[in-house]
């Protein structure tokens, strides 16, 4: 009884699909320019902020690429993968309110200073075991440094 | 002699009956063709043209091509995407014919209906009955028919082996083996009793004669076909039922494997999309000014149903499509609010009351018996939606130039996917080629043709290749979601604790249903029945489909019972499942591996659950964790009869990755829904299981029947959150009655 039943509703569903017509074109078509046909506005930017060459800040913002997968940088983001790191400098690890941290992280004790972040940003794990910041580790001592220069603008 | 073979014209000499559709295949024009070459009029030329193409190679079946080097290739119809079964397949095949699996190679089929899969259009239509042996080529062959229409190339229900592999994979192997043995013996002119085979070659030993598959591959394709070839007994296996390394591992360890998404097509351009929140709004007015302006951007369309932009770069795509701005029509849906559906489901279930709704299975008279019942116990189980989150977001390329198309995708579903790309572009089927890839993960999402549409249909306007790229939002957003539901029970105990009756009502979204319909404990009283409850929502197969429900309701609700009744929830399973041998098994293994019974720290806990589905049984016990601020499983202990396990070092892959997927559904997984709008959009909010919550599995294997096996991607999955919750239970005393867990306070 109850196979025949599913047998019918798949097979009316099967004919309900026959003999469709062609889907609709669009009802809107903006036709910008065609492929290899070139920009009428520059395109060409310049790749790099206008920062000078050698500042720092600019450097560890670039490099917070990376870590911007997860982390924000504003006081109110909502928290993603990992929380917001918005004056994160000087404050006690796992203190973010509304984040799900590690046991691990909970349990540190760390405040994070240059020395604290750097050895963490180094290796998470290495520095905290348990912890659930799986990625973004940065292996370059220079970026790291960089990276902690951007972070401590990020404060009020 | 394969030089001379070239020459000769293939003789014709097996004649097809409808019974050769079961036993192996069809020679004809030099190529054996197995299975669905059975219809008249089958162009197995056309077939022999498109996968014999080197130099000196021969067809000897659908599903086996040998070439003079001896590399035997292994044809398979069923994708990759992650599981594994191209592999196994092509061990089933080669172990079936001899061949040396180091010289095995497999190929995807092409989207031809020719391979179109009729085991599966009978699982879905008639998955219990019965056929007299007599009459078993007519009804394969009408199911084959049924499957035809519907397009059902299709890898999915756990079914690629215990379908493909055992019924064609096999045949093909053992066809091929006796085919090879049979021209040998005319050439050397010796029986073919006398003829031995192993590693791709075949030997006579009174004679000293032997030679390679390959040297005598254009012979045996002139020979007459076995009707039913004879496939090996358990005890002959050489390469099934061994943990062979699967073929596709190399590849996807290098980068070197191809997904969909990886399509690289000359002169192509990148699609963004974008469908209005509710599904059933369309598109009324785009204001796209600040998109015009984007680098990158070379059109952008209203389609209608959907806003794209198409750019040079996906990146540019993307970036323009959110500049558009949009509004969308009102649609019936955009009022309904999450309480409101769970809401509409219990109106539903109120109004079918003890009895109502529409029965799926009625045993005796359980509302009477309930009636009469010394105790009664009674509960209500609530799950949410569930999107798919494949990690390879939903994609595909699309060519249409001079009344042809050419798709590339990853996809479950190829056939499917090539007739719904022919019919949005009004095209015929034959005038579309489909390339299929691996799939970064299916679980049911990749067998629907929804994103295939679109970007046909981008690619007709654009005027040249489009490769269309959902964002994750979009993928998350945009789901052919697994259906939520409500599930009631009231059981009834006699005064020595028997359960006596069993009612149960749930609702009822998306087709099809196997899981309610397959009562497994044996209690006298039965009655089970589901409520429809329509919803403007896309619904579609989720892995394991509703056994992803039900089995936690099932599971959650006997564990229930038992406790009413006074037993440890092993003992009162072991009690139902007295007259079934297979299941107890698997229960008493999981039970033992777990250490059942025996102590357990504070806080700490253990459950049980059993559930047999597509054709398999299996148990888990899990343990957890109630110490910390939300649950940790720390344990999970499976047990899985799967018949028997073509490649144990697979199945047990398999039931990992299911108890990986189940558990971030039981711990995670919730899809919810505001103003008619998914409200979820990204890993953030839509949670994945992490690496540190991952708890240590320990699978153990039962081959319980080799005749009739039971398949291995989805089976693992529907045990593992009753499993969770049952622990739960055992360690605080706190029933989980709505999933997910990350919803409850356990503070």
């Amino acid at each position: 009884m109850k196979n025949t039943a599913i047998g019918a509703a798949a097979l009316s569903l099967l004919l309900a699909a026959c003999g469709a017509d062609p889907a609709p074109g669009p009802t809107e078509q903006i036709v910008v320019r065609e492929p290899g046909q070139a920009p009428k506005q520059a395109a060409a930017e310049p790749a790099t902020d206008d920062a000078p060459a050698g500042d720092i800040i600019a450097t560890g913002k670039e490099a917070f690429a990376v870590c911007s997968a997860c982390h924000a940088v504003e006081a109110d983001a909502p928290a993603g993968p990992g929380p917001t790191l918005y004056g994160v400098v000087g404050r006690k690890a796992a203190s973010v309110d509304g984040f799900g941290f590690s046991e691990a992280l909970k349990a540190s004790g760390i405040v994070w200073n240059d020395a604290e972040l750097d050895a963490y940003i180094a290796d998470p794990a290495a520095k905290v075991p348990g912890t659930t910041m799986a990625a973004g580790a940065v292996g370059d001592a220079e970026q790291r440094k960089a990276i902690i220069a951007y972070l401590k603008t990020l404060a009020g | 002699m394969s030089e001379a073979a070239e020459t000769e014209k293939p003789k014709k000499k097996g004649k097809w009956t409808r019974r050769a559709f079961i036993g192996a295949g069809v020679l004809a024009g030099g190529a054996l063709v197995v299975g669905v070459a059975v219809r008249p009029g089958n162009p197995t030329d056309e077939m022999k043209k498109r996968l014999a193409k080197g130099e000196g190679e021969e067809l000897i079946n659908a599903w086996v091509k040998i070439a003079a080097d001896n590399k035997v290739t292994a044809i398979v119809p069923h994708v990759e995407m992650g599981q594994g079964s191209q592999s196994t397949l092509a061990q089933m095949l080669a172990d079936e014919m001899d061949a040396d699996w180091e010289k095995v190679e497999m190929l995807e089929s092409p989207a031809t209906a020719r391979y179109a899969s009729g085991a599966i259009g009978r699982e879905f239509l008639a998955p219990t009955l019965e056929v007299p042996k007599i009459l078993e080529p007519t009804v394969e062959g009408s199911f084959l028919k049924i499957a035809d229409m519907m397009d059902l190339q299709i890898t999915g229900g756990s079914f690629s082996i215990r379908g493909t592999g055992q019924r064609d994979m096999r045949t093909a192997g053992a066809a091929a083996r006796q085919m090879l043995i049979a021209a040998a013996a005319e050439e050397w002119g010796v029986p073919a009793e006398e003829i031995t085979t192993a590693r791709s070659m075949l030997s006579h030993k009174a004679s000293g004669k032997s030679a390679t598959y390959g040297e005598f591959a254009a012979a045996a394709a002139a020979q007459s076909l076995p009707v039913r070839p004879k496939r090996k007994a358990v005890g002959e296996f050489k390469l099934m039922g061994k943990p062979m390394p699967r073929k596709d591992i190399p590849s996807k360890v290098d980068g070197t494997a191809i997904f969909g998404i990886d399509a690289k097509v000359e002169g192509m351009k990148y699609a963004a999309v974008k469908a209005p929140p509710v599904v059933g709004s369309t598109v009324e007015k785009i204001d796209a000014n600040a998109a015009k302006t984007m680098p990158g951007v070379l059109q952008i369309l209203n389609m209608g149903d959907f806003v794209a932009v198409i750019a040079d770069g996906y990146w540019q795509a993307q970036q323009a499509l959110g500049k558009v701005q949009a509004t969308y029509s009102k649609s019936e849906g955009q009022s309904l609010d999450q309480d409101a559906i769970f809401k509409r489901y219990s109106d539903a279930l109120d109004e079918a009351g003890s009895d109502g709704g529409d029965t799926e299975i009625s045993e005796g008279d359980a509302v009477e018996a309930f009636a009469g019942a010394a105790k009664k116990v009674t509960a209500e189980y609530k799950v949410p939606f569930l999107a798919h989150a494949t990690m390879e977001p939903m994609n595909c390329t699309v060519s249409v130039k001079d009344g042809k198309c050419e798709v590339w995708i990853g996809t479950q579903a190829p056939l499917r996917i090539r007739r719904a790309v022919a019919e949005s572009l009004g095209l015929g089927e034959d005038d579309v080629t489909l390339n299929n890839a691996f799939l970064g993960g299916g679980f049911g999402r990749r067998s629907e043709v929804d994103h295939a549409i679109m970007a046909a249909r981008l690619a007709k306007a654009a005027g040249y290749p489009v490769k269309l790229i959902w964002s994750r939002e979009e993928d998350t957003a945009q789901d052919f979601y697994r259906p939520s539901s409500t599930s009631r029970f009231e059981a009834g105990l006699d005064e020595k604790g028997r359960v006596v009756s069993w009612n149960n009502i749930h609702t009822h979204l998306f087709d099809p249903q196997e899981a309610p319909t397959v009562p497994y404990y044996a209690i006298p009283n039965q009655l089970v029945r589901k409520v429809d409850v329509p919803m403007h929502l896309r619904f579609g197969p989720w892995r394991s489909v509703d056994h992803s429900q039900q089995a936690w309701f099932i599971e959650s609700f006997v564990d229930e019972v038992a406790e009413a009744a006074g037993k440890d929830p092993l003992v009162l399973r072991r009690e139902l499942l007295e007259g079934s041998p297979r299941h107890l098994a698997v229960l008493n293994k999981a039970a033992k591996m777990a250490g059942w019974g025996s102590e357990m720290p504070g806080g700490h806990g253990r459950g049980i659950a059993l559930v047999p589905s597509f054709g398999s049984i299996v148990a888990e016990v899990a343990e957890v964790d109630m110490t910390g601020e939300k649950p940790k499983v720390s344990k999970v202990f499976c047990c899985a009869d799967v018949g028997f396990a073509m490649n144990p070092d697979a199945v047990k892959a398999q039931m990992e990755s299911a108890i990986v997927y189940g558990m971030t559904a039981a711990l995670y997984g919730e899809i919810t829904i505001k103003d008619g709008a998914v409200q979820q959009s990204n890993f953030h909010d839509y949670q994945m299981l992490r690496m540190n919550e991952m708890p240590e599995v320990e699978v153990a294997l039962i081959n319980g029947d080799a005749e009739r096996l039971g398949g291995a991607g989805e089976p693992g999955l529907p045990p593992v959150a009753p499993a969770v919750t049952n622990a739960i239970f055992a360690a605080t005393g706190k029933r989980v009655r709505e999933l997910p867990l990350s919803k409850m306070n356990w503070a």
